[in-house]
């Protein structure tokens, strides 16, 4: 007899909810920079067709998905990890560890060194999708929280600080 | 002392150490339930005479099945298949690897095949992919540096796909062991000292990284401490077997030291030069060491500073007003790399551009630094670096090493 698992909704609705929103921030803001930004643009390049990763929670989510399609347009997937193919998963051990770092208790890093994630993929495009977040973090943050987010605050020209990140920005919530 | 708030230590190998170490390997794979092993190594392992001394010390106590010489010097997946099907035609039931970091992944890739009893290696990359014990396998480094003997992981390269699998369970770990002094006491100087720095940039970056932890950092300064202490002596005096276990010793202490820290930059750069330029790894660690602590100096300079106990001693350590000792432990490594250079003849370089092979062609040129720059940036082992690398980092880095100059610390970006 086959045995199924229930999956129970989070205890913690409100750090669902909160994770879901910041999960699809993060997701727009990657299809975003990858229109306005040379470097995620040079590091999507470098993937392979139609690569896809997410970025989530274990067992139960919540998650992001990000891909490239058939014409090497990046685009944000939705939440539903089942749907997708998924070719490189960086997944937080459980749904705590995600809410500590998009709370900016714990640097993507240190998260990292302290055993909290799991990397299932290639490892170069797994570096690549780090540097990607890593600059997504850095439109999307004010400086004091993208400080505590990743290990260096990059020195960017000003119009990237400025112009770029109003584009990213516009185009995360409007989508286009 | 840094205490992280979460950390993970396990290191579950049984560690024979003893200048008849040997000898005991009967008695610890019969313990195990186990008779008719399968000796693995590799044809430099059997020239230079070891597995004569190996089969010597079993003394027909076991029945071993067969010795298979053909590990290349980079594991390879067909070998590893290949070598599979000789352990089930055989009727072997364990696997006593000799050798190097290559012997060691090679008889893990068989080891997961011959305990699973599976056919594909593939389907078993990743982390955590592995759910029970596998077979007996005993590990005789034959190299005092790599550390593989008490590591989780295994890596091994599809030549065909030009892919490397990465594997980590801590069900990878060796069953046991064996340090005896025998097995490096051939070894030539240069290559002694070479591996003995991969030992030494294993407890360095064990101890500077993101991943460090109290118990990490045990075996990580007293390993430096060990070859420190032993190093040179064992490169003017290489029948020191004291020496000899000593250094064997402290590899095995680095190799724990780092499977429970991680490793950084120094590895990261390391590796992309090995795959690039075809450059023994110990070398590579050896000129790099300096370079990676002078890259992360501004994030981890108590780190470096309190390193300089092991490296020079109480007295220096002492002497050493506290703002400058970090530098002085960098120094202390320039220092030993001129020494062990001077001790061997001028075989273990200092820089990257004074490297040749046998036929005294160069073999890192100045041409070849951006192809290893963009290949580190693709290394894993970069995220636990305490400062973050772009490209234009890890090429000024190299270009440092290539020319044998100290970094120009004014130019790291320091966020
Ligand atoms: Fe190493």
């Amino acid at each position: 007899m086959e045995t199924f698992i229930e999956i129970k909704p989070g205890r913690k609705p409100f750090q669902r909810i909160y994770l879901g929103i910041m999960l699809w921030f993060v997701g727009k803001a990657i299809q975003a920079a990858a229109r306005v930004d040379n470097e995620v643009k040079k590091e999507f390049k470098g993937m392979p067709a139609n690569y896809t990763f997410s970025l989530g929670a274990f067992p139960n989510g919540p998650y992001m998905i990000v891909g490239k399609d058939d014409k090497e347009k990046v685009r944000y997937l939705g939440s539903n990890i089942s749907k997708h193919h998924v070719d490189l998963e960086i997944t937080l051990k459980s749904m705590k560890n995600l809410f500590v770092l998009f709370t900016f208790r714990e640097s993507t890093p240190i998260a990292n060194s302290r055993d909290r994630m799991i990397v299932n993929g290639d490892l170069p495009q797994a570096c690549a999708a780090v540097r990607i977040l890593d600059i997504v973090q850095v439109y999307l943050l004010p400086k004091p929280l993208a400080k505590l987010a990743i290990k260096r605050y990059p020195r960017w020209s000003l119009k990237r600080h400025t112009v770029d990140r109003l584009m990213v920005l516009i185009r995360t919530i409007t989508g286009i | 002392m840094h205490i992280p708030d979460y950390y993970e230590f396990c290191c579950r190998v049984n560690i024979v150490t003893d200048h008849h170490a040997l000898e005991k390997i009967p008695e610890l794979l019969l313990s195990m339930g186990a008779k008719n092993p399968m000796v693995l190594t590799d044809k430099g392992v059997q020239a230079a005479g070891l597995i004569d001394i190996v089969i010597g010390a079993i003394d027909n106590k076991l029945s071993i099945k067969t010795i298979e010489d053909q590990v290349p010097p980079d594991s390879d997946l067909k070998i590893v298949n290949r070598l599979a099907c000789v352990y089930h035609e055989k009727g072997c039931d364990a696997i006593i690897a000799v050798g190097g970091g290559s012997v060691l992944d090679t008889a893990k890739g068989i080891n997961i095949l011959v305990s699973e009893q599976a056919q594909d290696l593939m389907q078993f990359t990743g982390a955590g992919v592995l759910k029970q014990k596998l077979k007996p396998l005993i590990a005789v480094p034959t190299t005092a540096g790599t550390g593989s003997e008490v590591t989780s992981v295994a890596v091994i390269a599809d030549h065909e796909k030009n892919l490397k699998m990465l594997f980590t369970s801590p069900f990878l770990l060796p069953d046991t062991a064996i340090i005896d002094p025998r097995m490096t006491l051939t070894l030539p100087p240069h290559i002694t000292a070479a591996t003995a720095m991969d030992a030494m940039a294993h407890a360095v970056e064990a101890y500077v990284m993101l991943s460090k932890n109290p118990l990490s950092d045990a075996h990580a300064i007293e390993a430096i401490k060990l070859i420190c202490h032993h190093l040179v002596r064992v490169i003017k005096q290489p029948s020191d077997k004291k020496g000899r276990l000593a250094l064997a010793t402290a590899a095995t202490m680095a190799g724990i030291a780092f499977s429970n820290s991680t490793v950084g930059m120094v590895h990261a750069l390391g590796h992309s030069m090995g795959s690039v330029c075809h450059l023994p790894h110990g070398n590579c660690m050896a000129i790099l060491l300096p370079y990676g602590l002078e890259y992360n100096l501004h994030k981890v300079e108590d780190e470096i500073a309190e390193l300089l106990l092991p490296l020079a001693g109480e007295e220096i350590y002492a002497c050493t007003p506290q703002k400058n000792r970090a530098l002085k432990a960098i120094a202390c490594i320039r220092e030993l790399n001129q020494i062990l250079n001077k001790a061997t003849g001028g075989t273990h370089p200092i820089c990257f551009k004074n490297i040749k092979d046998k036929q005294g062609n160069f073999l890192v040129t100045k041409k070849m630094l951006p192809e290893i720059a963009r290949t580190a940036m693709g290394d894993g082992t970069i995220f636990y670096n305490p400062e973050d690398l772009d490209y234009e980092d890890c090429l000024m880095t190299i270009q440092a090493a290539w020319e044998g100059i100290p970094l120009d610390r004014s130019k790291i970006k320091q966020g």
